[in-house]
């Protein structure tokens, strides 16, 4: 293996792949990126065992071949290295020797057999969905998939692809968002799982007005567009029919200034206890009053002016539930839609122009007296 | 007529003899309490045969002279009291009047006594059953020896009941131990078959008379007590819950300086341990409560080993809140090596979380029992340093004085015990309603079992139904941390209440409590973030006990620097 490659393009290069790097790993190969001279030009790949990245960046090849090299030292050499034209040339399977200007580095590697293979996805009747949409989907669906790992399905963001329109839903069992997006993403309908963090790295490596070819072989999704290229593995199993706990019935209707309500809540959250962030909302007329009691620390009240409509209603929340469903609403007002105190409410944008529909649930705490 | 009559004196004697005669160990705590009314700084208590044979208490106190001598052996003859208005608050160990002539009614009884004023000369009655047969002058310093012979030759029944050797002469060590207890500024020596088996000299250290009595390793595995609320204070040391163990406990309670027994006030004391012992282990407790003479009755019984408090549930309370705060601070923490890490969790909660302090810990105090406690010098506030992880299951930082190793899950059931008691006691914990409801399929045992504790199921969070069959319905569940596992925790819980895990503790509040945290809490091999160890720890200082979890295991577990440095040979 042997190239000569302008430093940009190589730090464009790693600045793709390397944040797929795992930061803590068992399995030393994991921490190395996989740097391959091809005939298209340099591949660079980095893997967790869940989610791949590569990329290919245009280099001058002298001889083909591939090394897996630290990924944090490499990174950090290019980044200190002057604006030239940077000499990567192999020494046996696992030696690289870095030469730019009259710098010098030799690094250890770990040959690239080592490295592990992802499952080949085929992109030969790929699904095409433009960048900025899956971009939006990601960026106010994700963040409600659970973290905990006793239900793995619920770490993983489901993906309705329909012929006229796209789905995403997220949910930890206490709180659920859903966006959906007309799109004409193409032929098939599909369920998908997928887990927040290969979306995460599609969301960031894709400029939105890219169309992103997708593509899915038995239990491995493929994203690309370009070069570059995100594969992952899908979270199996059916999901769990989230359209049946969907409140159709709420009638206790609150329009409500979000920055209020979000100051409002972070106030009085002050002194809400650290593990259950209780809060209690009370709706009457056109006030809205928060009140938290936690016992050995103290209590708070606030209140602020809402419009509300329906019987006078207290209800408990984990208040940083809200504050976070809250952060992703695009727009300055939001509706609220309760039934009972143990019943989900539902949060949702007040006109938001946009061809997008949205939707935020959040489960109640229970109150006591 | 004539089928009523008045009872001869030495009927009368022999009785009363019954009541405050025992055994041989009542002789023996008897005649040391007379000692120490006497004013006496040195007692020698000699015993054979267990004290059936012969028991002698000789003292150095001020004696009695010759007409005193003659009349001590009478009954209700006394030097404590004038009227019955004395016996209200009485500050003497005797006061009845009736025990040396009790103990000489049923034995053979020789008082030597003599006064300093009589310059050397002294007396000696000699009394057989209560019949004084000589008195004579003797030549002698001044003190009061009183030897009694032959306990009982004159009650074949009492004597029957003497138990073996052994276990007369252990009472009799019980008995002074007792009172070597509470006088530290009196010397004691007990000497049985002519074997010492108690020295305690004269010290102004409670540590070194504990040493004295109960060995040194003993010593150290007290933590002292020092709690005074209103009117009532309570001293003393209670056991280091790690090394409390399930046989050979030690319970001594004093009021206002005298021993009495009060099992009730023991369950308060371990009542203090919330939960931090194996319930099969019984901690060892050296307790003196002082309160005003007014709010206690000594003359309950003739042995004055019971008391009655006018409040009695404000003593209990003391004395539970007094252990409670006792095993607070850190120097409670199990120790390997020796020496402590000297570190109080008010200090790590200002350390940690400035701000967030609240409750800080009592003062640890050394000192007397009884006499003046010396709190000691406040430790300077040092940072922590950096809490890491290691093994995915300890927590390791830096103390000012050591290393505190915590293990998180201990740590963390603890944490969890005392906020799932305090939703237990006031009725209910917020529960997050579920979206997707858990439906979970149980044993009818178990399903048993989860209707049984029902009650306390929905008072932690878990809202279930029934859902026909052996199947429950989960709609709402605790959130005690972000890792929780409420399907795992709601199984493991219903398991173990069947199986009746935790079935050594009585109270069913603290069964399930207990049985909870340990379900609920993070488990060993669980990798934190830091924020989360920084909470934990925070949450573990602000606990009521923080070194102890609930099986009786340490949660906390100091390496003092101390060992450290002697390991490295820096010392």
């Amino acid at each position: 293996m042997k190239f000569t490659i302008a430093r940009e393009q190589l730090q464009e290069g790693l600045t793709a792949v390397a944040p797929s790097v795992p930061a803590k790993t068992t399995l030393p190969v994991l921490g190395n990126l996989l740097v391959e001279a091809t005939k298209d030009g340099v591949r660079l790949s980095a893997t967790d065992l869940d989610v791949a990245v590569t990329t290919v960046v245009p280099a001058e090849i002298d001889s083909e071949g591939g090394v897996t090299l630290p990924a944090r030292k490499l990174v950090e050499i290019v980044r200190e290295l002057p604006n030239a034209g940077v000499r990567v040339s192999a020494i046996g399977d696992q030696r690289v020797q870095i030469e730019c200007g009259r710098s010098k580095f030799k690094l250890l590697g770990i040959p690239k057999e080592e490295f592990p293979r992802f499952p080949p996805v085929k992109f030969d009747r790929p699904w095409r969905v433009t960048s900025g949409d899956l971009q939006k989907l990601i960026e106010h669906v994700a963040f409600a998939a659970s973290t905990e790992e006793s239900r793995p399905i619920l770490n993983g963001v489901l993906w309705e692809l329909r012929p006229e329109r796209m789905r995403m839903v997220a949910t930890n069992g206490h709180r659920l968002a859903r966006m959906e997006l007309p799109a004409a993403g193409g032929k098939d309908s599909a369920d998908l799982i997928v887990p927040p963090k290969a979306l995460e790295q599609v969301r960031r490596l894709f400029d939105p007005s890219e169309e992103l070819e997708v593509a899915r072989t038995d239990n491995h999704l493929g994203f690309r567009s370009g070069q570059t290229r995100v594969f992952t593995r899908l979270i199996e199993g059916p999901y769990p029919n989230y359209e049946q706990v969907i409140p159709r019935e709420n009638d206790k209707i609150a329009t409500v200034d979000r920055q209020m309500l979000t100051a409002a809540l972070r106030r009085v959250g002050v002194v809400a206890s650290d593990q259950t962030h209780r809060v209690r909302l009370a709706f009457s007329g056109g006030t809205l009053r928060f009140s938290v009691n936690t016992p050995d620390l103290g209590e708070a009240h606030d209140e602020i002016a809402v419009s509300y409509q329906g019987d006078p209603l207290e209800i408990g929340f984990n208040a940083s539930y809200l504050l976070e469903i809250l952060k992703y609403m695009p727009t300055d007002e939001v509706r609220l839609t309760f039934k009972a105190p143990e019943r989900a409410a539902t949060v949702e944008p007040v006109g938001w122009d946009d061809p997008a529909s949205y939707l935020c649930l959040v489960m109640p705490l229970r109150l006591i007296d | 007529m004539g089928r009523i009559v008045v009872l001869p004196d030495s009927v009368v004697d022999q009785i009363a003899a019954g009541e405050v005669v025992e055994r041989p160990a009542s002789v023996v705590k008897e005649l040391v309490e007379n000692s120490l009314d006497a004013g006496a700084s040195e007692i020698v208590i000699e015993l054979e045969a267990g004290g059936s044979s012969l028991v002698r208490v000789s003292d150095d106190g001020c004696g009695m002279d010759r007409d005193d001598a003659v009349l001590a052996i009478n009954r209700h003859a006394t030097s404590k009291i004038r009227s019955s208005r004395d016996l209200v608050g009485v500050a003497t160990y005797g006061f009845r009047g009736e025990a040396l002539a009790a103990i000489a009614a049923v034995s053979t009884l020789e008082l030597e006594t003599a006064v300093e004023e009589d310059g050397g000369v002294g007396t000696r009655v000699r009394a057989v059953a209560g019949k004084i047969e000589s008195v004579d002058r003797i030549a002698r310093r001044r003190g009061t020896a009183v030897s009694v012979r032959r306990l009982f030759f004159n009650v074949p029944a009492r004597r029957k009941f003497l138990r073996s050797l052994r276990s007369e002469t252990r009472a009799a060590v019980e008995a002074v131990v007792l009172l070597a207890l509470a006088r530290l500024d009196v010397s004691f020596r007990l000497v049985s078959e002519g074997r010492v088996l108690l020295d305690a000299p004269r010290t102004s250290q409670i540590a070194e008379r504990l040493a004295a009595l109960f060995g040194r390793r003993f010593a150290e595995e007290l933590l002292p007590v020092d709690f005074a609320s209103g009117a009532i204070s309570v001293r003393g040391f209670v056991q280091r819950p790690a090394d409390a163990r399930p046989a050979g406990r030690r319970a001594y309670l004093f009021v206002n300086g005298r021993p009495f027994k009060d099992p009730l006030l023991v369950r308060a004391a371990e009542a203090g341990y919330r939960a931090a012992i194996n319930p099969g282990c019984r901690p060892s407790i050296l307790l003196a409560i002082s309160l005003p003479g007014e709010s206690v009755d000594v003359n309950v019984h003739p042995a004055k080993l019971e008391v009655r408090f006018r409040d009695r549930f404000l003593v209990e309370r003391a004395v539970e809140e007094a252990v409670a705060r006792a095993l607070r601070p850190m120097e409670a923490a199990a120790a390997f090596g020796s020496g402590s890490v000297g570190f109080r969790s008010g200090e790590f909660m200002a350390a940690v979380a400035p701000g967030l302090s609240g409750g800080e810990a009592s003062p640890v105090t050394e000192g007397s029992l009884f006499g003046e406690a010396e709190s000691r010098a406040p430790l300077a506030p040092g940072g922590v340093g950096n809490p890491i992880q290691v093994f995915a299951t300890y927590i390791v930082f830096e103390t000012p004085d050591g290393l505190a190793i915590v293990d998180q899950h201990s740590a963390h059931e603890r944490v969890l015990y005392e906020a799932a008691m305090a939703q237990l006691k006031s009725g209910g914990a917020a529960a997050q309603h579920l979206l997707l409801p858990l439906t979970i399929e149980l044993e009818p045992s178990e399903l048993a079992a989860f209707e049984e504790h029902r009650d306390l199921f929905r008072s932690v969070g878990f809202e279930a139904e029934a859902f026909g069959g052996n199947t429950v319905v989960l709609h709402a569940v605790p959130n005690p941390h972000p890792r929780f596992d409420a399907r795992r925790c709601f199984e493991e819980l219903v398991a173990d209440l069947t199986r009746g895990r935790f079935g050594a503790w009585k109270n069913r509040l603290e069964r399930f409590a207990a049985t909870y945290a340990c379900r609920a809490a993070i488990k060993a091999g669980q990798l934190l973030e830091p924020v989360e160890i920084r909470e934990l720890l925070s949450r573990l200082f602000a606990c009521e006990l923080p070194p102890h979890d609930v099986h009786g295991r340490p949660a906390i577990v100091q390496l003092p620097r101390a060992e450290l440095e002697r390991r490295f040979g820096r010392s």
